[in-house]
């Protein structure tokens, strides 16, 4: 049973559940009024309402794992850079889970605090910037499949989207927009510059990146995470494409903007970068984001080298995957907290000259590979 | 880009290494350094400067430590001791005192100490005021190895004293010398403690008993000596009752008695003599003496 087969089913039961309210008030009033209530059922139990449901409740279901990660990974954040710079990190609330609840007490002291609009920012645009950042994060997950069975499709036979992993990419990729957004409307001059050096760090990062996915893409001849994960069923695409998984990597840290690449925020030259006005929730929001996108990156490079939920069956699909996953992160975190801030100026550099001739050899690998057949 | 040529791969290799190390050893071998304080505590040195104890049979209740205080919040408290008598004994605002630890450094008798104690915080101020009775600990000092540099002296009793000389023949260093105090007709062994070597000879030649070897605290402090003047001295005793280190003696002068009506002569007048070695510089006989006869340069009336 896939999730789409188990959102349908609970979608059709509680339909089927209220339509018999509709159907017995449509029977007992009135002609006109009876009529109306009839309609309602009928439309409850079309096929179009139930398919859209289901699709509803599916994204429902994910989003409520990718945050119950989230919980995870800002705790896995924590608890590492604590141990890493030698102190214990999160210790008393959840003491006997590790402090796992730490996380929760704090968003719970960031939901009571107000929320300050700077009397001269934009006001729509210092609104709205959070709003698509945190969206457009959350969208990343939207394709991404835990497994053959668990993630967002459209039809009972349990196909994902097409060009799936092409959509995660595009959706990674809006934020240094709303970044932008936000560094401008907040009307500060340490906003400003973190806003415009995100769109100056997109430059750099995103042309290796996407010419290492099309590598993967080229290998699996596909756009769908299902194919590209079936493809590595035998061998890993981070064997054959290793320098590939590195640049793949080391862009992915620049795209989810954690320290070694994160110029935007850059607390030690501009305050907090772009999220200098943003207080209260809005910081808690974009602290969480930031665990969404890392978690997104993790999942992303499972899925595209790391054999996406292939391994010995005594562990179920979806926890590989999640293992996997929360893998990469750990290794996020290590790169995180062992290596400082690339300067502005160098990242271009670094980019350009050093990922961008590795990422192009990457690709002739990769064709090499495949005009070969070994793959 | 072009300055870290060649070195790229070490400058971010040799950082991941170093970390790595770190998470195997906090995270796998062993736990963090950082010390979780209400649950475990940490080992502090022994030259903390924490809570003060005093020790009330070697505290002599001279108030050094009072008067010395940058915060003046330390004060004297009369006590009724079933073991010691009527005594004074020193007490400690915690809420201005600034661990400076002058108090301990200070006391002639090394009775106070500074303890690792440092959890004093109250909700009331008034809380951190702490008695005597609080600070109370009779068995802190000597659980400490001492830190203060000690010697071993000759004390005079001078009320045993008889001014035979015996002590300053024996003296091998010749640092006692016998000096006249004037109108008593005696004199009184005065002993330089700075040529004294502590080796006993002046107490085993004494036939009373005047002089004990006793163990003597250096002091870091410049003490001041009081002085009298003679002719103010009305012979009360005020001073010597006010003395905490009975260093002060009321002796008689003869010649001085007054002829009564029946012809009989009086009780003569007495006058106050200081043993120096003994004195700890408190300033209280200057602050006793009523008639103006002690002068003491440096103490605050």
């Amino acid at each position: 049973m896939n999730l789409y087969e188990f959102s349908y089913g609970i979608i059709h039961w509680l339909v089927d559940l209220v339509n018999h309210l509709w159907y017995w008030l449509g029977d007992w009033l009135p002609w006109a009024l009876g009529d109306f209530f009839t309609a309602v059922g009928d439309f409850a139990a079309s096929d179009g309402h139930l398919s859209v449901m289901t699709m509803l409740l599916e994204t429902l279901i994910i989003v409520i794992v990718a945050l119950i990660n989230v919980l995870n990974f800002l705790w896995i954040f924590r608890k590492l850079s604590g141990r890493i710079l030698d102190f214990y990190g999160p210790y008393y609330v959840g003491y006997r889970i590790g402090g796992w609840l730490q996380n929760l007490a704090d968003g719970m002291k960031l939901f009571v605090k107000e929320i300050i609009v700077p009397a001269k920012a934009d006001k729509v645009g210092f609104l709205l910037a959070p709003i698509i950042y945190v969206g457009s994060s959350l969208l990343i997950l939207a394709t991404i499949p835990f497994s053959e069975n668990f993630g967002l499709s459209t039809n009972p036979s349990g196909e994902y989207v097409p060009a799936g992993a092409l959509f995660a990419i595009a959706a990674f990729a809006i934020a240094p927009f709303t970044i932008l957004l936000a560094g401008w409307s907040s009307n500060n001059k340490y906003t400003l510059i973190g806003g415009m050096r995100s769109a100056a760090q997109m430059m750099s990062y995103e042309i290796p990146l996407l010419l290492t996915v099309a590598s993967v893409f080229l290998l699996a001849g596909s756009f769908n995470f299902v194919d590209i994960v079936d493809m590595q069923h035998d061998i890993w695409f981070a064997i054959p494409l290793f320098i590939g998984f590195v640049v793949f990597l080391v862009c992915l840290m620049a795209e989810v903007e954690i320290i070694p690449f994160d110029l935007p925020e850059a607390e030690a030259e501009l305050v907090e970068g772009w999220t200098t006005e943003y207080g209260g929730m809005r910081f808690g929001l974009f602290y969480m984001t930031t665990a969404v996108r890392s978690y997104a990156g993790g999942a992303l490079a499972t899925a595209l080298f790391l054999g996406g939920w292939h391994g010995p069956s005594f562990i179920p699909d979806e926890i590989w995957f999640l293992i996997k996953a929360y893998l990469v992160f750990t290794v996020f975190m290590w790169v995180t907290w062992s290596l400082p801030r690339v300067r502005i100026d160098q990242m271009l550099g670094i980019g350009w000259k050093r990922l961008l001739p590795l990422a192009v050899l990457n690709l002739f690998i990769a064709a090499v590979v495949k005009s070969a057949g070994w793959v | 880009m072009a300055e870290a040529k060649g070195r790229t791969t070490g400058l971010v290799a040799r950082p991941l290494w170093r970390t790595g190390k770190q998470i195997v050893r906090t995270l796998i071998l062993g736990r963090p350094n950082t010390v979780l304080y209400p649950h475990h505590k940490l080992d502090l040195p022994l030259g903390y400067r924490g809570k003060h104890v005093v020790d009330f049979k070697r505290c002599i209740g001279c108030g050094n430590c009072v008067t010395i205080c940058p915060n003046d919040c330390m004060w004297l408290e009369k006590l009724e001791d079933p073991e010691l008598g009527k005594i004074e004994r020193p007490g400690i605002d915690f809420g201005r005192c600034l661990f400076c630890g002058l108090c301990v450094e200070v006391c002639p008798t090394a009775a106070i100490h500074e303890t690792v104690e440092f959890e004093l915080a109250d909700h009331e101020r008034q809380k951190l005021r702490s008695g005597p009775k609080e600070l109370r600990d009779d068995t802190y000092a000597d659980k400490i190895p001492e830190e203060r540099p000690k010697r071993s002296l000759p004390v005079l009793d001078l009320s045993k004293c008889t001014g035979c000389e015996k002590c300053a023949e024996e003296c091998p260093e010749i640092c006692i010398a016998m000096m006249p105090i004037e109108k008593v007709e005696r004199s009184k062994p005065e002993i330089t403690l700075a040529k004294c070597t502590s080796c006993g000879k002046c107490v085993a030649a004494c036939s009373e008993q005047a002089l004990t070897m006793m163990d003597v605290y250096d002091s870091y402090f410049d003490m001041p000596e009081p002085k009298l003047k003679l002719a103010e001295c009305t012979g009360c005793g005020a001073c010597a009752r006010a003395c905490p280190a009975d260093a002060i003696y009321m002796l008689e002068m003869p010649g001085t008695e007054k002829v009564l009506k029946d012809g009989k002569k009086g009780k003569p007048k007495k006058r106050a003599v200081f043993v120096l070695e003994k004195c700890v510089g408190c300033g209280r006989c200057f602050r006793a003496c009523r008639f103006h006869a002690i002068d003491m340069p440096g103490v605050r009336k």
